[in-house]
């Protein structure tokens, strides 16, 4: 049946006049895009520069006065639980997600641009808030990203008064703010799609995409409820998780709540927000390879497939995360066994990458050398992974530099690689020039070898059984010197890795300030979103009619064809063959 | 096509020539309700999730259930059936609404939309007089497990109807200006699913959070959580 999605009718696009109205309050998924990746890019730099204050006290322990335990403690924190949430979910999916999804599916807007504004005005108030936390009395929670209770209320732990509430609260706004971002997304998608554009024509970006936002809006609301049932445990003395406990020699009105009941739920959100990073992540790096490569992604179906798979796969094995919680052995043996078996889905697409490569005609542009540069950075994480996931193996690494050093690669590195890819990438289409390519290299290299001199031997220092969360190993019998030699070495890579991201901020300044324009679609891509009447695309993308679109988005190097590529749009019979080429339809 | 079916195309097959693109969707689906489904998904997960630690919760030796003994506030639950008729007009009522819009009655859409809010109103009201009557009963948030669930998921579904209050109000007052009629036929017609799937919702609230402690038992041992 015919019709008009809301998405395609001209006659509903918002079109502001004034300058708050078009940058501010804006309705345009463009716009809004930009402010969720500003802002995401602005929290995460302060996340980094948590870490380099933790790696200090770690690598020169007792030299910085200024770094309390408490201090410490608040960092890790902080660090962990920005860097997950309010930069990489929401960069991926409210700064990637909402630039690309309608001009990657071909529509104007998002379908409800209204509740898209919303969610970035919400997704700040939760950074404003959690960033508020700094300021309080007691400062912000220093009870470990996890927020385990019932160490993270009582008094004692870090920020248990002020800290632990804003962080609650921050965490419930910035859910708010997901579902409304998230039921755009997954709406535009199934319904607003351009003509043409199957579900299995759109790129692997938009797969990703797609299942990590149901995996949010399923997932988020795990830590919704733990994070509300904290909260009262906290202001209103309700016992959800808090046991019978005597806190600083004063027994507490407290009674009979389960703490593992909020590891549980926790792990129920904690393990689908691997795949709610990695997932985009995945969908974008395959879109770069292909791009770079001049080849198509080598099997599209079975990409898909894996994506669907590792996502739902990755709600039943939360409980790997707490085998030294105690459990039921079979249940570790459930939890084991399911935790493995993603790892096939996951090695397809891995392979997959390669086979990519494989004859293709590779460029080693900036966003390819990142893109590659995950390959390796995300094997190497996803291989510890497979140690970690045996509860035997688990339970002499667990709390240990090992476990530190495994998810920072597979989950802070890996998104992070395919971010700046992603970056480098699409920065023409934004903002209609090209970031500096020496600039990029350097940056590149800086930060692919630089994080792997951090997290190699880190691997190490776990085996040896040096516990993370730590703020001072002192005098201990089992680590020897050399762990202390170590530990500095990788605190001043770690000091050496943020100085190099340096160079991308300066890249980005300098680029838009006084870098020159970019040729329009300059890496030769042909999926729809650099195919609009105006780069950057203006305000409702498509000019007077939306695109029809005629094929995948990986028609690369096609034999025959005059072009190395062929974008969506074109129709066959429109398609430059050279003589003596084949079209499709002919001979047949 | 089924999503075995869609999962399975090839897409790298190109198109003959001179045939058409077709659309990617084989049947229009207003983006109202696309929505709406992931919505009530997303909340069904949302109380799921509750109910899981709440039947975990009551099987601790602290736990004591709301009913069961004669002094026990809802052995008689009266009360909570009265609030559950008010809701039950309240859905009658927005299914009226659906019915007048497909009719063309535009004042009787009005009125039963207006009835269908106010009843909602009485509803959230009716509400706060149980909790005000569990509060005199002694009952406290902080007193027992069983008290904090009753107030916080009462509580949480009473946010959900307010919500919808909002959403409703947004749609009847899109009803003044000018628009596509399909897609504000769909808003209305959410409000309406949304309505009956908050009853259902309340009837699932008033079962979990008024049995006796035996049924609690059963219930854990049915769900491995006993």
């Amino acid at each position: 049946m015919t019709h008009i999605a809301i998405a395609d009718q001209t006659a509903h696009l918002h079109h502001p006049k004034t300058f708050i109205g078009k940058y501010i309050w804006s309705q345009d998924h463009k716009v809004i895009a930009i402010q969720y990746s500003v802002t995401a890019i602005f929290v995460g730099l302060i996340a980094l520069l948590l870490s380099v204050l933790m790696r200090l006290q770690l690598g020169f322990p007792g030299e910085f006065n200024f770094i309390s335990p408490d201090a410490y403690l608040q960092f890790v924190t902080m660090h962990g639980m920005i860097m997950v949430i309010y930069l990489l979910t929401a960069l991926l999916l409210g700064g990637f997600g909402n630039y690309l999804i309608p001009l990657m599916v071909g529509t104007r807007d998002m379908v409800f641009p209204y509740l898209n504004m919303l969610s970035y005005w919400f997704y700040l108030a939760s950074v404003i808030v959690l960033l508020s936390s700094f300021f309080v009395t007691g400062g912000p929670t220093g009870a470990g990203w996890t927020l385990y209770p019932p160490q993270s209320i009582l008094a004692g732990t870090p920020g248990a008064g002020s800290g632990i509430v804003l962080m609650l609260l921050s965490l419930t706004i910035f859910i708010i703010a997901f579902t409304m971002g998230g039921l755009n997304y997954v709406t535009t998608i199934f319904q607003a799609r351009t003509r043409g554009m199957t579900l299995m024509r759109m790129p692997l970006t938009i797969w990703g995409i797609l299942t990590a936002t149901i995996l949010g809006l399923l997932a988020f609301p795990a830590l919704l409820v733990s994070a509300i049932m904290m909260l009262f445990d906290a202001l209103l003395g309700t016992s959800f998780f808090m046991p019978a406990i005597v806190s600083l020699g004063e027994p507490l009105n407290h009674e009979g709540g389960s703490p593992i009941l909020f590891q549980h739920l926790f792990w129920f959100f904690g393990h689908p927000e691997v795949y709610i990073v990695a997932l985009p992540a995945f969908g974008m790096v395959s879109d770069v390879l292909s791009v770079h490569a001049r080849k198509n992604i080598f099997g599209y179906r079975m990409m898909v497939w894996a994506i669907v798979i590792i996502g739902g796969l990755s709600f039943i094995v939360w409980a790997h995360h707490m085998y030294v919680s105690g459990m039921n052995p079979y249940f570790g043996f459930f939890f084991a066994t399911t935790t493995l078996i993603i790892a096939v889905p996951t090695a397809i697409k891995v392979y997959n990458w390669v086979l990519t490569l494989w004859r293709g005609n590779i460029h080693l542009t900036v966003p390819m050398l990142f893109a590659i540069g995950f390959i390796f950075t995300f094997t190497h994480g996803g291989l510890s992974g497979l140690f970690l996931g045996n509860v035997v193996v688990d339970l002499p690494l667990s709390d240990t530099f090992f476990v530190v050093a495994h998810f920072h690669m597979v989950m802070g590195v890996s998104p992070i690689m395919v971010l700046f890819a992603a970056l480098y990438h699409w920065f023409p289409l934004v903002s209609g020039k090209q970031l500096h390519t020496g600039l990029g290299k350097v940056h590149f290299w800086g930060t692919f070898l630089g994080t792997y001199a951090i997290y190699l031997p880190m691997h190490y220092l776990g085996f040896l059984g040096v516990p993370r969360r730590y703020y001072a190993l002192g005098d201990t019998s089992f680590i020897p010197e050399s762990a202390h030699v170590l530990n500095e070495d990788i605190t001043i890579a770690a000091i050496i890795v943020a100085l190099f991201q340096l160079v991308f901020v300066v890249n980005v300044i300098w680029t838009l300030r006084s870098g020159p324009r970019s040729v329009r679609n300059p890496w030769g891509v042909a999926s729809l979103e650099w195919h609009t009447p105006d780069v950057p695309p203006a305000h409702g993308n498509w000019g007077d009619a939306l695109p029809t679109v005629h094929r995948w988005a990986y028609d690369y190097s096609v034999p025959g064809a005059k072009q190395d590529f062929i974008p969506q749009h074109v129709a066959e019979e429109n398609v430059e063959y050279e003589a003596g080429g084949r079209r499709v339809g002919e001979g047949e | 096509m089924g999503w075995f079916g869609i999962l399975s195309e090839k897409p790298w097959i190109p198109e003959a020539q001179g045939t058409s693109a077709e659309w990617g969707r084989t049947a229009y689906t207003p983006a109202v309700k696309i929505s709406l489904r992931f919505m009530l998904g997303i909340i069904s997960v949302f109380f799921l999730l509750f109910f899981v630690t709440f039947i975990s919760r009551s099987q601790y030796d602290d736990f004591l259930a709301l009913a069961g003994e004669p002094w026990q506030p809802f052995t008689n639950s009266m009360r909570l059936w009265i609030n559950s008729g008010v809701l039950v007009l309240a859905s009658v009522a927005m299914q009226g609404a659906v019915y007048a819009l497909r009719r063309n009655h535009h004042f009787r859409l009005l009125v039963l939309l207006a009835t269908g809010a106010v009843l909602a109103i009485l509803f959230i009201i009716l509400q706060i007089s149980v909790w005000q009557f569990l509060a005199g009963m002694g009952y406290s948030v902080a007193g027992n497990p069983a008290n904090s669930y009753f107030y916080i998921l009462t509580g949480l579904h009473v946010l959900h109807l307010v919500g919808g209050l909002v959403a409703l109000g947004r749609v009847v007052n899109s009803l003044r200006e000018e628009g596509d009629l399909q897609n504000r036929h769909a808003a209305i017609e959410a409000c309406a699913v949304y309505w009956h799937y908050l009853l259902g919702l309340w009837f699932v609230l008033f079962f979990m959070l008024t049995r006796t402690p035996e049924t609690y038992a059963l219930i854990a041992a049915a769900c491995g959580l006993g």
